[in-house]
């Protein structure tokens, strides 16, 4: 049920652990039992978690640790159905557009509080949403309200801002307001679910950043305490109105530095819940875990990318990216290097998000030296014949770059070699300061379950996260007539023939999609249910009773 | 190491053996001529060749040396040539001698029988380049430090106290980490750049001690130039400690690339490294510990050789510290 995770470059699933923890004992082996026994209402999880980065703001979370908390605290207007990532309404009675889908009235259900007992009204939302907006706020997700009239006036490119109020959002009453926007947009409730639209209290606006360290909702938890670098604590909140009310009595988010060692505390009980299982132990997870393990798709791909403005990429004729795609053997890949991490990729979207497609790349996506030699030849093949992926050693990420690249250079005969940065932080600096040599190594959690999000947002000419130089008049084109078509259906099959362009034209080589490998502990009653970003959907998670 | 201890050692042993200047006398010639006295050199490799440590470590080192310039005689298997579908983390076959698959398969699919011998050439190259430079940069300042003294020595030896004291894994991290591709030469000067410290002041010292003999009074009085005392007198009979602590020193460096490489700051690919093999069978070591096996027990082999073969010439040159 649970939302998206802001628009940011994913890392990578694994998290890097280079101390081989010892096989220790314990029976713990597959429960049978796991099914078994009675919820306890108010029974607490634990689950892993990393220092957020920032205070506790709405706006305030591109990482996901933070946002992890925040999601548990506060319920947004909508959210989206796992699996089908189909819209249901939150804290909204409804969201609906005019004709053009270029403004928006939202109408709230009646009688929802805070954690502070005010009540949850339409000024709550026009006000936190002007507030995070404000570039004097320095929120780090303010692009966020980019589609709204006014958004320039509170966020300037340069200079301070003209008022602090957006002139697209109109309170009408207690629980109904309207929002404008600069164009139309057909799937703008969609992206709704995210964290920055929740609403804030007035306590909020007289102490920001005391706020941050002691935050108050509007969700199925209510916030306690926070401990730094140690432990944060919500527990359920009894007045809470909307449908996902919280099935257990609250969460203790606990700090761990090391997979390592959050695996060894899951493995003795004393967490119920782990981000992912360290890469030393995913060969024998399953049998150490049994029912318990976790192996889960969430919508994510990984991808490599050329970087168009390089010699080897300038004018190169798509047919030979198509090849290079040919040449990898996702298959055995995902099988052997990857552990079973991740499913290959046959498509530019990823599964659970709306305009997913089975297939959609066909034959490109699908191994065949023979055929990827021959349109590598046809198109004229790679200057130079090399070609090297960038990717961050701070990461797990070498195992799998060294694979392709074999595969690549076993079925083409064109030369392939990794070029490691040392830190996540100088491979983005490279991508974004277009100095990438030949390609770099892509990855992309959903913001809001539409196709939209996995096309436009990464390849149209301006998107911010389109850092390779890509340019398709036609697909922008497309794009923005999807993004004015008249419903959520026709927009999301736009897009469709827009990645049918895009698989001619190769933006980039999609290789596989992220699955979340994890576990519980023996205190949860049945599976712990997920979200489509891979992440928990906490107030769903049953604890059993002792 | 005690280096001025040693270096008066060795001066004493000159002084009691050897009556002509030591370069006179090339090293094996005087075998027959047993009843005349053997200069320092001569007496070395009497020594040498007496010592089955010294052969044992030879013959390794030979192989070795022949391994890194001809791997193509042992394996013509590509190092780089990954089979994933066929070969992926397959166990060794120890009875399948000199074939791909005798140490077993790494999780690239790769033979590491043909990696482990394609990867003795950078160990190789990496451990004489570093000593080679080491010993000619840290030897000609030595040199110059110990025979003119004075400021020049004070120079020098300011400077080498400075780039003594910056810590060499760290410091050589920290240069490397300025390259984005890392060829052999690059890794060689990294090492080299903080490496030549200790040579420099054993032959600080034994060349001072050197230029007080009286051979090197005697050639200055009949009228010897300076470059001449320097490499026809001094040198000859001050480098022996020198050329013991580069010997040991070797199997350090070849080390040195492995840890560096295993910290992801060594050799790049392509190249083939033992060090970055060892670091990737670290990931895979709880079920398939041959992918890490093969290649540290052929470091660890190298390193043991190299070291053994600077045992042997410490012994050899430097009598009294048996």
């Amino acid at each position: 049920m649970r939302g998206a995770r802001s628009a940011k470059w994913v890392a990578g699933a694994i998290v890097v652990a280079l101390a081989a923890t010892a096989c220790g004992g314990g029976d713990d082996t597959g429960s049978d039992d796991m099914n078994k026994g009675k919820a306890d209402p108010n029974g607490i999880v634990t689950a892993q978690l990393s220092e957020p980065q920032n205070p506790l703001q709405p706006a305030n979370a591109k990482e996901s640790q933070g946002s992890r908390v925040l999601r548990t605290i506060f319920a947004g207007l909508v959210d989206y159905e796992p699996g089908t990532g189909e819209l249901e309404y939150v804290n909204a009675e409804s969201v609906t557009p005019n004709d053009d889908s270029s403004e928006w009235t939202v109408k709230l259900k009646a009688g929802w509080k805070f954690h502070d007992g005010t009540p949850v009204t339409a000024q709550s939302y026009v006000d936190s949403w002007n507030w995070s907006a404000n570039i004097k706020n320095n929120q780090t997700n303010s692009s966020w309200f980019a589609d709204i009239v006014g958004y320039e006036d509170v966020h300037p490119e340069k200079g301070d801002p003209k008022t602090d109020k957006m002139s697209g959002l109109k309170v009408v009453d207690e629980t109904t307001f309207t929002v404008k926007l600069t164009q139309p947009v057909s799937y703008f409730a969609y992206k709704l679910g995210y964290d920055v639209w929740a609403p804030l209290p007035e306590a909020f606006f007289k102490d920001p950043e005391k706020y941050g360290e002691n935050p108050i909702g509007n969700g199925p938890y209510k916030f306690v305490s926070w401990e730094h670098n140690k432990l944060i604590k919500v527990r359920k909140f009894d007045g809470y109105k909307g449908p996902n009310k919280a099935k257990n009595g609250g969460i203790d988010f606990k700090n761990y530095t090391t997979a390592d060692a959050a695996y060894s505390d899951l493995r003795s009980n004393n967490v119920d819940w782990i981000e992912q299982v360290p890469t030393t132990a995913l060969t024998n997870y399953k049998t150490d875990l049994g029912d318990r393990a976790i192996d889960q798709e969430y919508s994510a791909v990984q991808s490599i990318v050329p970087a168009f403005y390089t010699k080897t990429f300038k004018d190169i004729d798509p047919k030979v990216i198509q090849g290079l795609s040919m040449a990898i053997d996702r298959e055995t890949i995902t099988k052997t290097v990857l552990q079973g991490t991740r499913t290959p990729a046959d498509s530019y979207v990823a599964p659970g998000v709306l305009g997913y497609k089975k297939g959609a790349l066909g034959d490109i996506v699908k191994f065949d030296a023979a055929q990827a030699k021959k349109l590598i030849q046809e198109g004229g093949g790679v200057p130079g014949n090399k070609i090297q992926i960038q990717y961050n050693a701070d990461q797990d990420h070498k195992p799998w770059v060294d694979a392709v690249c074999n595969s690549i250079r076993k079925s083409t005969g064109v030369d392939c070699v990794g070029d490691p940065k040392p830190t996540f932080q100088a491979d983005l600096d490279a991508r974004d300061n277009d100095e990438v040599k030949s390609m770099y190594r892509g990855g992309w959690v959903l913001d809001y379950p539409v196709n939209s999000n996995f096309m436009r947002d990464l390849y149209g000419t301006t998107a911010a996260g389109n850092t390779s130089g890509y340019s398709n008049k036609e697909f922008d084109e497309l794009s923005s007539e999807a993004d004015k078509a008249s419903s959520i259906d026709e927009t999301v099959k736009l897009y469709q023939e827009a990645e049918q362009l895009l698989a001619k034209d190769m933006p980039a080589i999609p290789l596989w999609f992220y699955k979340v490998n994890s576990g519980q502990s023996t205190n949860i009653l049945g599976k712990i249910p997920y979200g489509q970003d891979g992440d928990p959907i906490f107030d769903q998670v049953q604890v059993k009773q002792k | 190491m005690p280096d001025v201890t040693k270096a008066q050692t060795t001066d004493e042993a000159l002084l009691d053996a050897v009556a002509p200047p030591a370069v006179e006398v090339p090293a094996g010639q005087d075998e027959k001529k047993s009843d005349k006295p053997r200069s320092l050199w001569g007496d070395a490799w009497y020594d040498l060749r007496h010592r089955p440590m010294f052969w044992v470590s030879s013959v390794l080192l030979f192989l070795l040396i022949v391994i890194a310039a001809f791997p193509g005689l042992f394996t013509s298997v590509d190092p780089r040539d990954g089979d994933l579908v066929n070969h992926y983390l397959s166990k060794p076959e120890l009875t399948h001698f000199f074939q791909p698959d005798w140490f077993g398969y790494d999780q690239q699919g790769r033979s590491i029988y043909a990696r482990v011998v394609h990867g003795t050439r950078a160990s190789i190259l990496v451990g004489v380049g570093v000593t080679a430079v080491v010993t000619l940069v840290g030897a000609l300042l030595g040199m110059l430090a110990g025979y003119f003294g004075g400021w020049v020595d004070s120079v020098i030896s300011r400077l080498t106290d400075i780039f003594f004291g910056i810590p060499f894994l760290l410091g050589t991290m920290v240069v490397l980490n300025a390259f984005t591709e890392r060829k052999v030469y690059v890794v060689i000067l990294a090492l080299a750049f903080l490496g030549w410290t200790s040579i420099a002041r054993v032959t600080r010292s034994s060349v001072i001690t050197a230029k007080q003999a009286d051979y090197v009074t005697a050639a200055r009085a009949l009228g010897a130039g300076t470059s001449r005392i320097l490499f026809r007198h001094v040198m000859p009979n001050a480098i022996a400690p020198t050329i013991v602590v580069a010997t040991i020193a070797l199997g350090g460096y070849i080390s040195a690339e492995a840890t560096l490489s295993f910290l992801g700051l060594g050799l790049s690919d392509p190249t083939i490294s033992w060090g970055i093999d060892i670091s990737e069978g670290s990931k895979v070591i709880r079920d398939n510990p041959h992918t890490l096996l093969f290649p540290a027990g052929m470091l660890s082999l190298t390193v043991f050789a190299f070291i053994m073969l600077g045992d042997a010439v410490r012994d050899a040159l430097d009598p009294k510290l048996r």
